[in-house]
């Protein structure tokens, strides 16, 4: 075994050892971690951040089994429908949520007809449906 | 956080007689790590079956087939076990204590953040748990694609199983089940490497090995993945080297299992097949824990018809197609790999070991090196744009094949050095009545 071999492989052994030494986590325990805690409880809902609690004022007012048909301010999928579709189908698990759109563009508009509820986040047109309740930036209504 | 952390307990004490059943003088570190991977393993595997002859999650039902199945594995003995060495404790393992303190903390810093998380992993497991069992009408909607209805279904019912303890659903401890994982991975590294080196260079190891059994991506199943396709493939390296009959059966059945935690678990166990009729036909056989573990999930995918998106519709003109942005594919699989210069190290490190050495881990570099070669392929085969593909899951894989190779060419190069402290023998691995 070559002495310049052995020297490669202390250095490479020194090498992975200090770059596979997380400092962040090492430091975590002595850093104000509240800052960070904020950051990530809040990271999910950096779009919107009362979609939530709308969401949630949703849960409280159906019924596992119940379709919710859900519009936001966008029905551009890259630009907010895909994050609202999937938090809510999240926060609603039991419930199905139904999209208006889709990751390739198109509009599933007949969702809107198959759909027991309306979950309307931001502004929604006047319109013959059902209000049920309202708050936390939206609107929930009835077929 | 106590029902997190009493689920956990809960599935090391489930684990223990089936980690017993296999092997029956595991002891200590090993013991604690295998007993609850193997937990976790059986959680699931109930869930499953009481999924499947439609009774309901309860607490109830779940403890009752829980308890029988711990009654039930304690009357399995194994034809043969090995004599194991204890682990000897050095100052450097503090590193990777604190390195497990912080990782705590971070993984419990908050509700699950990450968007996978909440549109794959806990979406499934918040829907199942509503129904009391597998939401097959939520996996076959075409709405509800997004959510990958094939992945294989361990780490949502680990979380199920939690929840129910808990009476309800919560994401807000649910970062402990990662950090159980790791800790998992961690003390079956430190055992094994135990047994081949010195206690100081086994510190080294476990050190590194925690680095990178820690996944970043807290409530997905990375951490998971690593913590069973890890401890699979070095309880298989060690299997081969050793002729130990029960890592034959720990690496089996750990496989099987990370064949039920994501479909890169399910290609690592092809890698490994592969690998081993390439060294070691005449033992390929004793993969079938693997083949029984892994085929409930993968007949009853099939049998609902839910779509791979990889491998769904016309991969080969897809592959043609993709071909011409090759250039492209692999200039970004340099630039978004994590930590390039570790990776320079580790090929360094096989570059700079005997070939003798090289030969012996050949197991290891060649499951690395096929599981590579399916992770390429699928950015080749992908529906979606290539590059949109590696961005958002190169790094992610890239962490999840780097333990076991890092262990053998640490192991490897550890060899260089003049062994100071008395090393434990390892020849005394041969199986025994």
């Amino acid at each position: 075994m070559s002495r310049w071999r052995q020297v490669l492989a202390l250095l490479i052994v020194l090498a992975i050892f200090a770059l596979r030494i997380d400092r962040r986590i090492l430091l975590l325990p002595f850093l104000d971690r509240e800052p960070i805690s904020t950051a990530l409880e809040q990271r999910a809902d950096r779009l919107w951040p009362e979609f939530p609690r709308f969401i949630a004022g949703v849960r409280e007012r159906t019924q596992n089994g119940d379709t919710i048909a859900l519009v936001v301010p966008t029905l551009n999928w890259d630009k907010g429908y895909s994050y609202a579709y999937y938090r809510a189908s999240y926060l609603l698990a039991g419930r199905e949520v139904l999209p208006l759109a889709m990751d390739d563009g198109r509009l599933e508009l007949l969702n809107f007809r198959r759909a027991k509820y309306i979950a309307a986040f931001g502004r929604f047109p006047p319109s013959h449906l059902t209000e049920v309740w309202s708050g936390e930036g939206g609107t929930l209504l009835r077929r | 956080m106590a029902p997190a952390l009493i689920a956990i307990l809960s599935l090391i004490v489930l684990g223990i007689p089936a980690v017993l059943a296999i092997d029956r003088r595991a002891r200590g570190p090993l013991l604690i790590g295998a007993s609850f991977l193997y937990g976790s393993g059986l959680i699931f595997l109930i869930l499953l079956a009481l999924s499947i002859v439609h009774i309901r999650w309860t607490l109830l039902s779940v403890t009752i087939a829980a308890l029988i199945a711990w009654c039930a594995l304690w009357f399995v003995k194994s034809p043969s076990t090995v004599n194991r060495q204890p682990s000897t404790v050095h100052w450097l393992d503090l590193l990777t204590i604190f390195t497990f303190i912080g990782y705590t903390l971070y993984a419990t810093l908050a509700h699950l953040w990450e968007w996978d998380f909440w549109a794959i992993w806990g979406l499934k497991a918040r829907v199942f748990l509503e129904h009391g069992g597998i939401d097959w009408r939520f996996l076959e909607s075409p709405w509800n694609a997004f959510s990958h209805p094939d992945y294989p279904l361990l780490v949502p019912f680990n979380y199920d199983f939690v929840a129910i303890l808990n009476g309800g659903w919560s994401d807000r401890w649910l970062g402990l089940v990662m950090v159980a994982c790791a800790a998992a991975v961690v003390l079956i590294v430190r055992s094994l490497v135990a047994e081949e080196t010195t206690p100081f260079v086994a510190a080294i190891i476990t050190t590194v090995a925690t680095t990178l059994a820690i996944s970043r991506y807290v409530g997905l199943a990375e951490g998971p993945l690593i913590a069973f396709g890890a401890a699979a493939v070095l309880f298989l390296r060690r299997a081969i080297l050793f002729d130990d009959h029960a890592a034959w059966r720990h690496g089996a059945v750990l496989l099987g299992f990370a064949a039920n935690v994501k479909n890169e678990g399910i290609a690592l166990a092809v890698s490994i097949v592969i690998a081993i009729v390439l060294v070691r036909r005449k033992s390929l056989w004793r993969l079938w824990p693997a083949v029984a573990i892994a085929a409930p999930w993968l007949i009853l995918r099939a049998t609902h018809v839910l779509p791979t998106d990889v491998v769904g519709g016309s991969v080969l003109s897809r592959v043609i197609a993709h071909l011409a942005q090759t250039p492209v594919i692999f200039s970004l699989l340099w630039h978004d790999l994590v930590d390039p210069w570790f990776w320079v190290c580790v090929i360094a490190g096989i570059i700079v070991a005997p070939a003798v050495r090289r030969r012996r881990e050949a197991f290891v570099f060649l499951v690395t090196g096929i599981q590579l070669v399916f992770y390429v392929a699928a950015y080749y085969a992908t529906p979606h744009d290539p590059r949109w593909h590696i961005v958002t899951s190169w790094p992610r894989l890239t962490v999840q094949i780097s333990l076991p190779i890092t262990f053998v060419v640490l192991v490897m190069l550890a060899d260089f050095f003049p062994r100071v402290e008395q090393s434990a023998p390892d020849a005394e691995a041969g199986p025994v009545e």
